[in-house]
């Protein structure tokens, strides 16, 4: 970082002049100069502190929050999506479902640059598109495989129109391409980072290169990147003239940095942490019920889950209300369906599961498991008070007369690794486990295919041939209010099902400095262009 | 034992412990659950590809072949690629080490300019209140845990009064020596010194506290010998007798526990760099291990050994040169 043209640290040193010299000498000089960046000045430059740093430069190679959060800017979207409402014209102008082919013929604009000075084609967006999508192209993404998972490849039809090929209904591909659809150059991806064979490495701004509204001017890998407004930029111009994204995986050390001017805005913040910064001047939380579900799913080809009965009985054992209002201090709502509300085949006919304490010891005994022993492995600082939350769960199951269950705190990768290991009775090692799952597409299928579809899908985690092919046929359906009326069909049969233990929709909950004009996301995405100051 | 055969015997035995790291990482990520490949790749990978990236990476091999070819990438120095971000671990373990330094050395030099005068004025004023004040606070200072002290420095310090910053690193010392030189300019320098002044206050407090307690005993023990008193027969000023001979003799174990202790702070000083959100080899650890970036973790590990034992060997090697007796104990 150039230290003498740094305003930042620039800001941070006249607020607090001279008191890094001598604590004793200068201390009481500190903060005694007004910081000329406060009050009604406009903001040029916007510092976010994120709870995780990107780890790694390839935009395709992630499909986690704080990586878009970042990589949105440089790598933006190629549509403009609205929760609830569904995408709107961005890079791409226009587009037309070409009936009955499972195909989509996207029109970009043609007045679109990379921050390196080539023109946007087709060809980019469409080699994009299938490096996305294809394992054996680049870097195995999982954007391909869960956010792209109908879209079978694209093509470039001339300069500025690219069609893109889809096994699933043209709805469906819609929902898909219209979130995770991104556009990188192609010459230039091939040439500096043999893009085609594996992920782009690097440490250097120069190792970005994107169309979006801003581009890298500094970069520390693992610590911080500085974006400014590109140019020539082809959209309207965005808000701030530096945008820093920096991270802190603690919760009251992002506060901290709220509170000390060091950070304007700032991601998951705890509960228990609130209140600090409803304390603090100038400063609020702003929050939102997110697309993210928390639920414990219960592999059915190992036993007791493998009993109906048994499952249904693991969510009449917990009191989803009494968990958020304690645990999650109201941040939070009850829910019993694998999808929050505003998602597309949201079926608002379900409620929760209420706490039945007698229900859930007869369900044991009809399922002939009574007296089991059972565990619940618990993820630690991935979701909102997720350790706690767990174990509440496993508290509220063992205080059931016939079932005993403790709770496994451990690392989120073990978890993680728990999700995808597919249904084999001879391979689970971890049947019953709390996960998150944000619905970021707004569409059901987002929801639940990965978890519950059985053709070519070695990592679901139920095996249900009818609940498989309901959500299998939604697939099909093109006409966009039956394909919803199939999915809220599919959500109540997992409710019945229950091949997860139901939990909650959790809040996203920011810090944001008072002057910033902006509101949170259900999709938990930042985007720079959304805020005002 | 000539100075020769003990340097020989000590960089042997250096040697034997870093492979023993090395093999107990091994150990260990053998060991641990989950697929290298799967890891590697993301889940959504196809089980055609993961097979292609074991059969690749050597995974499929006996556990013994993986040593040695672990083993053997590690004597040319090749530590192998992360998982996460696809880059050279040896690239993302050099990139950390300024700030390590950086850190620990701050942390040394706070616990020099405090403990040794905060120990002389304890020593020389035996049973009278600055000794018992230096004592309650060497007492204070080994017994309260880095992450609270910590914590507190940032609520009362940044948060309250708004003189520190709570964290982070946006300049490096070394870039901030070049903008002097440079523009003549002490902006980057104020700004590093702001940054590295709570951690290395929090990670100093310890050593501050044991180097108090290790002057004030080495000096207690000095002033009672029969050659201060004959200096004092001779009637030399007891400010030469005590500054000159005294505190000399009193250095030489605090400068071999100042070294061995930089050799542990050099091992990352895992709690202060994650307070602080200090961008050093202890947070990149951390980071490495949430996301369980075996190679990453490796090379760290791997790192932090061979800077322990070089700094052991240099300060024992320092120690029996001053010290001969050592050498045929």
């Amino acid at each position: 970082m150039q230290g003498v043209n740094n305003s930042l640290e620039r800001r941070a040193l006249l607020k607090r002049t001279g008191a890094a010299t001598s604590i004793a000498g200068l201390a009481a000089i500190a903060g005694c100069l007004d910081d000329p960046s406060s009050g009604d000045d406009e903001i040029d430059e916007l510092t976010i502190t994120l709870s995780q740093f990107p780890d790694t430069i390839d935009p395709l190679d992630h499909i986690t929050g704080d990586y878009f959060d970042v990589y949105d800017h440089i790598y933006e979207p190629l549509f403009d999506f609205e929760p609830g409402e569904g995408i709107f014209p961005r890079v791409v102008e226009d587009w037309e479902i070409q009936e009955g082919e499972g195909v989509t013929e996207l029109s970009l604009r043609d007045d679109v640059v990379f921050h390196n000075g080539d023109d946007l084609t087709a060809e980019d967006v469409a080699w994009t598109i299938n490096r996305t999508v294809d394992p054996e192209m680049g870097v195995v993404s999982d954007i391909g495989a869960y956010g792209l998972g109908s879209i079978e490849g694209a093509e470039a039809l001339d300069d500025t129109t690219v069609a893109v090929g889809y096994g699933a209904a043209p709805g469906l591909a819609e929902f898909e391409f219209g979130n995770y659809a991104r556009a990188m150059n192609m010459e230039w991806a091939i040439e500096n980072h043999d893009a085609e064979n594996g992920a782009i490495s690097g440490a250097d701004p120069e190792d970005f290169n994107g169309t979006g509204p801003y581009q890298v001017t500094d970069f520390t890998s693992g610590e911080e990147i500085v974006l400014e407004r590109f140019d020539d930029y082809w959209g309207d111009e965005p808000p701030f003239e530096t945008v820093i994204f920096n991270a802190d995986g603690e919760s009251s050390g992002r506060v901290n940095s709220l509170r000390t001017d060091e950070t304007d805005l700032t991601i998951n913040i705890l509960p228990e942490d609130v209140g600090t910064v409803d304390d603090a001047d100038d400063i609020e939380i702003r929050r939102v019920t997110s697309f993210r579900n928390i639920f414990c799913p219960m592999k059915n080809t190992v036993e007791p889950f493998d009993s109906q009965e048994f499952r249904q009985a693991m969510n009449y054992a917990v009191d989803n209300e009494a968990i958020v209002n304690s645990v999650l201090s109201g941040y939070g709502e009850a829910r019993g369906q694998p999808v929050a509300p505003g998602i597309n085949g949201f079926n608002d006919e379900i409620e929760p599961y209420e706490q039945d304490v007698g229900m859930a010891e007869s369900l044991v005994e009809e399922s002939g498991y009574g007296g089991v022993e059972i565990e619940l492995t618990v993820p630690q600082g991935r979701y909102l008070n997720d350790a706690e939350v767990g174990e509440t769960v496993a508290d509220q199951i063992d205080q059931l007369e016939n079932v005993s269950c403790e709770a496994n705190l451990v690392e989120f990768g073990i978890v993680s690794d728990a999700n995808s290991a597919g249904v084999d009775p001879d391979v689970i090692e971890i049947p019953f486990y709390l996960i998150g799952w944000g619905t970021i597409t707004g569409d059901t299928d987002y929801g639940v295919q990965g978890f519950f579809t059985i053709p070519d899908n070695e990592s679901r985690t139920f095996d249900d041939e009818e609940l498989s092919d309901a959500i299998l046929e939604s697939q099909q359906i093109e006409d966009p209010d039956e394909r919803r009326a199939q999915l809220e069909e599919v959500n109540q049969l997992a409710h019945e099902k229950a091949p997860f233990l139901f939990l909650h929709t959790q809040e996203s909950i920011y810090g944001v400095r008072e002057q910033i004009s902006w509101e949170p996301r259900e999709d938990e995405t930042i985007y720079i262009w959304e805020m005002d100051a | 034992m000539t100075m020769g055969k003990f340097l020989v015997r000590r960089i042997l035995q250096g040697v034997f412990v870093i492979w023993g790291v090395v093999t107990i990482m091994f150990g260990l990520r053998t060991v641990s659950p989950g697929d290298p490949a799967t890891m590697m790749l993301g889940q959504g990978a196809t089980q055609e590809l993961i097979e292609r990236v074991r059969e690749q990476e050597g995974l499929n091999e006996p556990i013994y072949v993986q040593y040695f070819d672990y083993l053997q990438g590690m004597i040319v120095g090749d530590l192998g690629y992360s998982w996460q971000s696809n880059r050279e671990v040896e690239a993302m373990v050099i990139e950390r080490i300024p700030a390590t330094i950086e850190l620990a050395v701050a942390a040394t030099i706070v616990a020099i300019v405090i403990a040794i005068p905060l120990g002389v004025v304890s020593a020389t004023r035996r049973n009278e209140p600055a000794d018992y004040g230096a004592t309650m606070f060497s007492l204070l200072g080994i017994s309260t845990p880095n992450f609270w002290l910590g914590l507190m420095l940032i609520l009362l310090l940044s948060v309250s009064l708004g003189i520190f910053p709570t964290g982070r690193r946006p300049v490096g010392f070394g870039q901030a020596v070049m903008t002097v030189i440079q523009y003549g300019s002490v902006y980057d320098l104020l700004v590093w010194l702001q940054h590295i002044t709570l951690p290395a206050l929090t990670l100093g407090t310890y050593f501050t506290a044991l180097i108090t307690r290790l002057t004030r005993s080495g000096m207690v023990d000095e002033l009672g010998k029969p050659y201060v008193t004959a200096s004092r027969a001779k009637g030399l000023p007891s400010v030469l007798v005590r500054y000159k001979h005294v505190l000399r003799n009193t250095m030489i174990p605090i400068i071999t526990v100042l070294g061995l202790q930089l050799g542990t702070l050099l091992g990352g000083a895992v709690i202060t760099e994650t307070v602080f959100n200090w961008p050093g080899l202890g947070l990149r650890l951390i980071d490495a291990l949430g996301a369980r970036d075996w190679p990453l973790m490796q090379g760290i590990i791997v790192f932090i050994a061979i800077a322990y034992v070089t700094i052991n060997i240099v300060v024992d090697s320092l120690y029996n040169y001053l010290n001969p007796q050592v050498r045929d104990e």
